[in-house]
């Protein structure tokens, strides 16, 4: 209807309102909005929850009304999460927006029907959507008896025999287990047997593909050795934090055993683990993650990575961020965090340094500098356009870009997101590599790909499609003993992998062993295939689709109409254009100012000698002073170098990153101003910026910084004399702040750490910010009411003693570090200006000191006290 | 799942049984009671897996999960609704299955898996107790005629599938009475048989007719029964015992145990022996050749005999106290199983085989003559551990081979599987068209659990091989 009154240009007169009994999951709502619907009345899901109230199968307090109520709740949060996953804000302009992909739907009824919308692989038409109807009517309308009141077991969300069909069931998750236990083979093959014979099951789309076999097959000892193989094979981004430690360090083991890598996932990485074990072992994982939240991203964790993974999103809940609820973050985590116990963490969906592929290129530059040894891999999820933005990014300078599809780790999804959240890697991987392929971007980057691979043949044809490494998550798990509880998210893990309780972890039974075990297999098995097809080396095989045909006995009704030649396009290109990776990126880094800092700085890096530098600055000269720090880091680990031990003077008006990642013992100081990104991830470096000291000025009036200022700083301190632009200290979890003035949306959130604003600031001032606290001087008095966002932050007057002596030295500090007249002002109006301070302190962590406080637990360290050693003369 | 953390707050407990010197004085069941407030929380220790491992354990798929979250919530009449869903008679699988859904439950994993078996008989209790099992009766009625052989837990669970998907069922019993071995295998101490004739009386009600003393193959032929009905299921059993082909067998007082377990059953019911003397272990010298549970129901009976001993042989070595590392979970464990009748006495001994009897000069037997033996396959004899043990009673309870050939499955000529089992197709179908086979007589001898399983699938082929098509699960 929608489409047609578009078609008739009459659709603005009207509103669509729909009545039906099928709408009743937020998917179901969610899409008729976006076909149109301006109501629905789902009157089913309705009276299903009166017959409940009816049948007391609810709780007593709760009502018809009341249980309506909460549906409704319900429905609309996870639609609200649906918007934002797709970047809208509102329900209007989500509506008839059609923001959906269709897989196996053909082409009719797409026209007719969802105009517009992306279906690759066709599929099943109007009549047999008709069948599947009169299906269910029948189920309903003719009951074999009149007792019989049983709905179908669904088994969608959990796993119920004669439901819906779930690759990992109990017989395949307890065949690998076995396999991987006893190091059998044979077991192995049973389990692979079981899940390639999906086709039956129509599972995947790889289940409607066929191998070729070459008619010159290679000898099997002729093929690469499956040590080799492993290298290629990753496990996937997995949090300490989401899994226990135990869990976490045996992937990491494993991998580093094989050589393959393991992902820290994004909340950090304890240091103790950068070092190996005395039985040689090594309990760092290789990927690091840089994500939105950038937990424990510190210049130490930067610089102990072989890749760094920035990700743009997650394959299983593509548009949202990770969430860690307060129970699963114990002290250890939080610390590591850079965070605060019991105080749940949510992961922003955007990184909010990357609102652009040139962002990203800088962000990739930024890293790269930090660490010029790792490869920068950039996670993407598959979804139609994914080759384009791929392209973006192999022209941004990523080393590797990472298709991440949508099956796999959905133990702690959102329910909303199991369903209907991304698409498969199939789909996403082969339109990467036609795109890359066609602009010849392939031969620079190498395409990585994960989203439930389980068995030898789906690397095999994960590699046909174009993929040179494999990322496996869930397969490692379950190796490990993970039976898919699907209960995450509750902490209550009884196997010891998904939870950080000290009772369940000491239950985790997996070893190293299990998981290389299960990397081997998949490897032999792979070496089989390569056989059989006729390659000796994997780099023979990464995009021949042409080896790749469509299974001909799919004899099911409902496959009929699948045509999979989008998937299998071979693009035309000469055969120079390299089909895999062939030549590394070039960074430009050799155009880094910070070849000369670490060459002038070379006393303190190598004695400790303290060195003094000064020179001009232009803004070519972006991200100045990461080099430096991970060389620091590199040297001497966490702690850095004593404060103040390389002091750069600079004059002129700094590029991006000024002073990203700065590392303990460095400090920067700049007359001038500075462009985009300043501190960025602050490691425990000190950033002074002020005006020209020839300027006439009022710097508390004028934008000195640029945006995203400090964004994901770690610990450290930033002295700014003037104002910041927008997003500042967005995810600061532990640098100290003094800034005089700022745009929207600061010290979004934060976690930890004091920022002190001696000027306006402008819109959403603290949202989610869960942890920290922040001073604003309150001029305007219009701070509560139109700047800051309270949903998680408490306002109110700096009465505290302790507190006000703290306000006052840090502001002390900031006058000696920048000469600031508004510093100044204050310091010597202290009586009067300090009731204009509004203390921003964040409920939950009011909650949890109060908690505490109570219990007589020694106050968590709440304040950053100012550094000790004092500036130099500035 | 009510309580997120309750594996971890509760822990496993199941009814205490009655002691040993009472329970050997009578014949009732050995389970004490279990307060409700008690089971609902054992309901409580259920982790709502995702993937739950129980219900694939389970050979009916029961809804483990699902009930018992709902026992959890006091919701006791959604439970058994659920329980039947998939189950006909849980009331039987509730007090003699040894519960393979226990085996793989993910509790077990690291910890004593929930007490599944144990909710499941006190849903069904309540249920019959509360007046809330009334006879299902089917919407249509097709007019098609079904003869089940057979009225064992398998015939009986496909009579009641068939009637409520709308045909006319008779179910023909050889014995006095209905219910095959659950009736005159399964001692009453373990199940007692009132339960089955509430469930007959329900059945009878959804339009099941009963016939019982009629053995077809015997009194009635096989081929007469085809004509007479549109299909004929057989659920005859696996009655063909295994023998112990050694010297000295011929002599009197060695029987299999399906000789002797049927006549305690009927003197339970207040009836003579039928057609043997009668055997009873009172006053004897007990031997039990074979340690399985049809081993363990004849201990039991003959510690209420009041054997003056009872010694239990089994072939295989002995088990591991826990579960092996062969049989890993969520696979059925080899284990040491201790069942209630090994709780009352008597002594077992493992990697035992008997190579001769001997006996008096009336011809009665008095020893076994036996050897240690290694392990299987070879089962090796061990030299020089020859021993005797005196015996007044020998009773052979190692296992069976099929179905009786003789009869109902030589008249119809029906095809068997390299283990003397009557094959079928996918739907049950035997080699002869419109018979069909289910339980024990197809499967070999096995589980109640299976049986029931098997009867229920076979209920559905035969629906779709009258009607083309059918509803039943």
């Amino acid at each position: 209807m929608h489409n047609h009154l578009v078609r008739e240009e009459t659709r603005t007169q009207v509103a669509l309102i729909i009545e039906s009994g099928e709408p009743r999951e937020v998917m179901h709502f969610a899409l008729l909005i976006g076909y149109g619907a301006s109501a629905i009345n789902p009157y089913l899901a309705v009276e299903t929850i009166e017959d409940m109230v009816k049948r007391s199968q609810l709780p007593p307090e709760v009502t018809f009304e009341t249980g309506l109520c909460h549906y409704k709740k319900s429905i609309n949060k996870g639609l609200l999460k649906t918007f934002s996953k797709m970047g809208v804000s509102t329900l209007q302009s989500y509506r008839g927006a059609q923001l959906f992909e269709a897989i196996g739907l053909n082409r009719q009824l797409v026209d007719k029907y969802f105009t517009g919308t992306v279906s690759r692989v066709e599929g099943v038409g109007l009549e047999v959507l008709a069948i599947e109807a009169i299906l269910k009517h029948q189920h309903a309308f003719f009951p074999k008896t009149e007792f019989e009141t049983e709905l179908a077991v669904g088994g969608n969300y959990h796993f119920r025999a004669g439901g819906e069909y779930h690759l990992f069931n109990p017989l395949t998750i307890a065949k690998l287990q076995h396999a991987v236990r006893s190091g059998n083979p044979q077991t192995f093959k049973e389990y692979t047997d079981l899940i390639d014979g999906q086709h039956r099951q129509l599972a995947t789309l790889r289940g409607l593909l066929e191998l070729r076999k070459s008619d010159s097959p290679v000898p099997l000892d002729q093929v690469e050795p499956a040590a080799e193989i492993v290298k290629r094979f990753a496990t996937g981004a997995m949090s300490f934090g989401s899994i226990s430690r135990e869990a976490h360090e045996t992937l990491a083991i494993a991998m580093n055993r094989i050589g393959g890598k393991s992902n820290t996932g994004e909340g950090g990485e304890d240091p103790a683990r950068f070092k190996p074990d005395s039985n040689g072992d090594l309990r760092r994982s290789a990927v690091k993650q840089v994500a939105s939240a950038r937990f424990g991203v510190t210049t130490d964790y930067l610089v102990n990575a072989d890749d760094l993974q920035i990700k743009m999103a997650q394959g299983a809940k593509p548009g949202e961020g990770g969430q860690l609820p307060g129970h699963k973050v114990d002290e250890t985590i939080a610390r590591i965090r850079h965070s605060i116990p019991g105080v749940g963490l949510i992961s922003p969906p955007p990184h909010h340094d990357i609102y652009s592929i040139e962002d990203l290129a800088q962000l990739i530059y930024d890293l790269k500098n930090v660490n010029p040894k790792a490869r920068i891999s950039v996670k993407l999820v598959a979804e139609v356009g994914v080759g384009t933005v791929a392209a973006g990014v192999s022209k941004a300078h990523a080393d590797v870009v990472l298709i991440s599809g949508d099956s796999g780790g959905t133990g702690a999804s959102p329910l909303s997101s199991i369903k209907h959240a991304g698409i498969p890697w199939e789909l996403g991987l082969a339109e990467t590599q036609q795109v890359l392929v066609m602009n010849d971007l392939r031969g620079r980057v190498r395409v990585q790909t994960d989203g439930k691979l389980q068995t030898g043949r789906d690397v095999v044809i994960a590699g046909l499609l174009g993929a040179e490494e494999f990322g496996f998550a869930t397969a490692p798990l379950i190796s490990m003993g993970c039976v898919m509880m699907r209960k995450c998210h509750l902490n209550t893990c009884p196997v010891g992998i998904a939870t950080q309780d000290p009772v369940l972890r000491a239950k985790f039974q997996g070893t190293p062993q299990h998981v290389i075990n299960f990397f081997f297999f998949i490897a032999e098995q792979v070496r089989t295939y390569m056989s059989q097809m006729g390659f000796r080396s994997f780099d023979e095989l990464v995009g021949r689709v042409d080896m790749l045909n469509v299974r001909n006995a799919v004899d099911h009704w409902k496959a009929k109409g699948i045509d999979l030649s989008a998937i299998l396009y071979k693009p035309q290109v000469p055969g120079r254009i390299a089909r895999h990776c062939v030549q590394p990126q070039d960074h430009g880094l050799e155009q880094a100012l910070d070849y000369t800092l670490i060459d002038q700085a070379r006393e303190a890096l190598e004695n400790g000698t303290s060195v003094r530098l000064n020179m001009p600055i232009r803004n070519v000269h972006r991200t100045v002073g990461a080099m430096l720090s991970g060389e620091i880091a590199r040297r001497y680990g966490p702690s850095g170098l004593p404060d103040d031990t390389i002091r750069m003077k600079f004059q002129g008006s700094a590029g991006q990153s000024l002073g990203a990642f700065l590392a303990n013992g460095v400090t920067i100081e700049l007359e001038g101003d500075a462009n985009d990104y300043v501190g960025k991830g602050l490691s425990g470096g000190r950033i002074i910026v002020y005006p020209p000291r020839t300027s006439t000025f009022r710097p508390e009036l004028n934008v000195l910084i640029g945006n995203v200022v400090l964004y994901g700083a770690t610990s450290g301190e930033a002295y700014f004399n003037g104002m910041a632009g927008e997003r500042f200290a967005v995810r600061n979890s532990g640098a100290t702040a003094v800034v005089e003035g700022l745009g929207d949306h600061g010290c979004e959130y934060m976690t930890r750490g004091l920022v002190v604003v001696l000027g306006k600031v402008g819109r959403n001032f603290a949202a989610g910010m869960n942890g920290g606290i922040a001073y604003v001087l309150d001029e305007r008095g219009d701070f509560a009411e139109k700047r800051c966002n309270k949903d998680s932050v408490d306002l109110g007057p700096v009465t505290d003693e302790t507190d006000a002596e703290v306000l006052h030295a840090v502001i002390a500090r900031h006058a000696e570090a920048t000469h600031s007249p508004q510093a100044k002002w204050i310091l010597e109006n202290w009586e009067q200006v300090l009731p204009k301070f509004v203390k921003v302190f964040p409920k939950e962590y009011k909650r949890v000191l109060a908690a505490a406080h109570k219990a007589e637990i020694p106050r968590v360290e709440m304040l950053h006290q100012p550094a000790a050693v004092p500036l130099a003369a500035v | 799942m009510g309580e997120v953390k309750g594996f971890l707050e509760f822990t496993r407990e199941v009814p205490e049984r009655r002691p040993a010197a009472d329970r050997i004085a009578d014949w009732n069941e050995f389970s004490l009671p279990f307060p409700e407030e008690k089971v609902r929380k054992q309901g409580a220790r259920c982790m709502d897996c995702g993937v739950p491992f129980c219900h694939s354990g389970c050979p009916l798929n029961n809804l483990i999960p699902d009930w018992n979250d709902l026992v959890y919530r006091n919701r006791w009449k959604d439970a058994v609704r659920q329980l039947h869903a998939t189950n006909n008679f849980p009331e039987f699988t509730g007090r003699v299955c040894p519960a393979p859904c226990e085996a793989s439950c993910v509790l077990g994993i690291n910890d004593l898996p929930v007490t599944i078996k144990q909710i499941e008989r006190m849903i069904i209790d309540r249920a019959f107790a509360e007046g809330w099992i009334k006879p299902e009766m089917p919407g249509v009625h097709t007019g098609k005629r079904i003869a089940v052989v057979g009225s064992g837990p398998s015939g009986l669970a496909a009579a009641q599938q068939l009637a409520r998907a709308g045909h006319r069922v008779t179910v023909l019993e050889k014995n006095d009475r209905i219910g095959g071995l659950l009736r005159y295998g399964i001692p009453n101490f373990k199940m007692e048989k009132h339960l089955i004739d509430r469930r007959v009386e329900q059945m009878r009600l959804e339009g099941v007719e009963f016939t019982v003393n009629m053995h077809v193959g015997g009194s009635l032929s096989a081929e007469d029964l085809r004509k007479e009905y549109d299909a004929v299921l057989l659920t005859i059993g696996a009655e063909q015992p295994r023998d112990l082909p050694v010297p000295g067998r011929q002599l009197k007082g060695i029987h299999f145990a399906m000789e002797f377990l049927p006549q305690q059953n009927r003197r339970c019911e207040g009836d003579a022996p039928l057609d043997h003397s009668e055997i009873l272990a009172t006053g004897k010298r007990v031997v039990i050749i074979g340690g399985g549970d049809t081993g363990a129901d004849c201990l039991g009976t003959c510690h209420r005999q009041r054997a003056a001993s009872v010694t239990q042989f089994e072939l295989m070595p002995r088990p591991p106290e826990t579960r092996s590392p062969d049989t890993p979970w969520p696979l059925w464990p080899l284990q040491l199983r201790t069942e209630s009748s090994h709780e009352e006495g008597g002594s077992r001994e493992w990697s035992v085989a008997t190579a001769k009897f001997t006996g008096d000069s009336k011809g009665r037997v008095t020893s076994l003559h036996t050897v240690r033996v290694g392990p299987p396959p070879r089962f090796e004899p061990v030299p020089g551990s020859e021993s005797t043990i005196e015996a007044d009673l020998v009773l052979l309870a190692m296992g069976f081979l099929g179905p009786v050939r003789k009869g109902l499955v030589e008249q119809l000529n029906l095809e068997l599987d390299q283990r003397g089992n009557v094959t079928t197709d996918g739907n049950y179908m035997t080699s002869v068209p419109s018979v069909f086979a289910a339980g024990d007589a197809r499967r070999g001898q096995s589980l109640v659990v299976w049986a029931i399983a098997e009867g229920r699938k076979a209920a559905r082929g035969i629906d779709i091989f009258l009607m083309g098509k059918s509803s039943l699960p």
